[in-house]
């Protein structure tokens, strides 16, 4: 026990390290000037980004997941810099989280026809066509796993997304006590 | 079940010097015929008995110890009996024809969970058995074929239920493997163990990773007006005095439990030094 929550090269505080870089470095590069929407909403997609780059790249390549996520993050910085404005890029951004997390009524609907056509088989003998698909979805790179990979994968994710929101949110109290 | 024990029944009449032997026979098979305690009783009953043969090498006994699958041992059992049985011309024959009437009994309680019909067929291997030794062939050739089905029942074993091609095999094994991962996530999202079926249990699974998510949005939200907040006007010391005393309130609500708590405040001390450095030489550019 006294080793490990000391060991500071577990993926916690190798998080919790990068992350905290990473919000000095958007502190550093953007200097609280405006207070206008898009601004904000600037500053919030740079720290969610920051997020989720510092967890991936705590886990670094060894999962799917992470090199999935990287791989994103890495294109997207690269349109970003292709398209001159910023605007197309947050624009592509949010679309992309909102498909992920509101969709998934119309989802299913969409799911049970590309299952019938495509996916049938395999994990229609488990019975979890459906789910499997959006666990795809949830899951940065799952698309091309099949579900014994996915379902470890997600395992991973789920555990690295809990220590995510720990300290995230730790030190956010610790920022809003203050 | 029930044919061959006739069987073996109706030989040992026909030659009284087999009897008891035909009469021994049956009370390893029972156990063996029993797929969940194939490995265990059978084994250790059917060495007792040719211990009481009083014939057992102890070469033999390892290997066949050695060989973690019944069948085989069955294989072995049956040779070995047929050897030490050859040396009595009379009953050299029937005793051969029990034990490979055993071997088949011990298949057939393998399928038990085929259908019955297999009995049938059994029971007609088993007079072509039969038969064949009472050809007048000599044990040797007997124990010869015997060899060649171990395999055979190595992969029977391994099935061991209605499939019969690779195919539902390498299913099962991956549906297996599923339902053991299925187990991991379960144990890991919270409020998850109660709900059965693994499609409500994924249900579940996805819920819980899209609130993470929407968690982690809306911290980094919550981080974006914070954060700036803090550099207009960073105070250190009450930091460090807050942070301690929050590690156990936070920790006790935390999955992980206290270990990370208080690696967090052990490991979070540089970091807040090279923030509050940070932020500090921020504002003073």
């Amino acid at each position: 026990m006294d080793s490990q929550h000391l060991n500071p090269s577990s993926l916690k505080s190798r998080f919790t390290a990068r992350f905290l870089r990473a919000l000095i470095k958007i502190n550093a590069q953007k200097p609280i000037s405006s207070s206008s929407p898009r601004d904000i909403f600037q500053r919030y997609q740079r720290i969610k980004v920051a997020a989720d780059k510092s967890m991936a790249y705590s886990v670094r390549s060894r999962r799917t997941w992470s090199r999935a996520t990287l791989w994103k993050l890495r294109s997207r910085s690269r349109r970003r810099l292709a398209s001159s404005g910023r605007r197309s890029s947050i624009k592509t951004r949010t679309t992309t989280t909102t498909t992920t997390t509101t969709t998934s009524t119309n989802h299913r609907a969409a799911i049970v026809e590309k299952t019938s056509h495509e996916k049938e088989n395999k994990e229609d003998h488990v019975g979890l066509a459906v789910q499997a698909e959006e666990l795809r979805e949830l899951v940065p790179g799952g698309e091309s796993m099949d579900l014994c990979n996915l379902l470890d994968e997600t395992a991973h994710y789920i555990k690295c997304l809990t220590t995510q929101v720990q300290v995230m949110k730790k030190i956010a109290n610790l920022y809003s006590l203050e | 079940m029930d044919p061959p024990l006739i069987n073996e029944s109706s030989f040992s009449a026909a030659n009284p010097s087999a009897y008891s032997l035909a009469e021994i026979w049956p009370f390893p098979i029972n156990p063996g015929s029993d797929p969940t305690a194939v490995t265990g009783g059978g084994l250790g009953l059917r060495i007792g008995n040719l211990g009481g043969f009083g014939e057992t090498s102890g070469l033999r006994d390892g290997s066949m110890e050695d060989s973690t699958v019944t069948e085989q041992s069955v294989g072995c059992g049956g040779g070995r009996k047929r050897k030490e049985l050859s040396s009595e011309d009379e009953s050299s024959k029937i005793v051969s024809t029990t034990t490979s009437a055993n071997e088949l009994n011990d298949s057939n309680g393998k399928r038990m969970k085929t259908p019955v019909s297999k009995n049938g067929n059994t029971g007609s291997k088993e007079a072509e058995v039969e038969a064949s030794s009472a050809d007048g062939s000599k044990p040797d050739k007997n124990s010869k074929p015997a060899e060649p089905p171990k395999q055979d029942y190595i992969h029977v074993r391994a099935r061991r239920g209605q499939a019969t091609d690779s195919h539902s095999l390498a299913e099962r094994a991956r549906r297996e493997r599923i339902s053991e991962r299925m187990k991991i996530l379960q144990d890991l999202v919270p409020g998850c163990n109660k709900v059965i079926g693994k499609a409500l249990v994924l249900d579940e699974i996805i819920n819980y990773i899209q609130s993470l998510q929407q968690q982690v949005e809306f911290l980094s939200m919550k981080l974006e007006a914070v954060n700036s907040r803090i550099n207009v006007n960073p105070s250190f010391e009450g930091f460090h005095s807050k942070d301690l005393g929050l590690q156990p309130i936070d920790g006790a609500g935390m999955i992980f439990g206290s270990q990370t708590a208080r690696e967090y405040a052990q490991g979070l001390h540089p970091e807040w030094l090279q923030m509050h450095v940070g932020g500090n030489f921020e504002r003073a550019t």
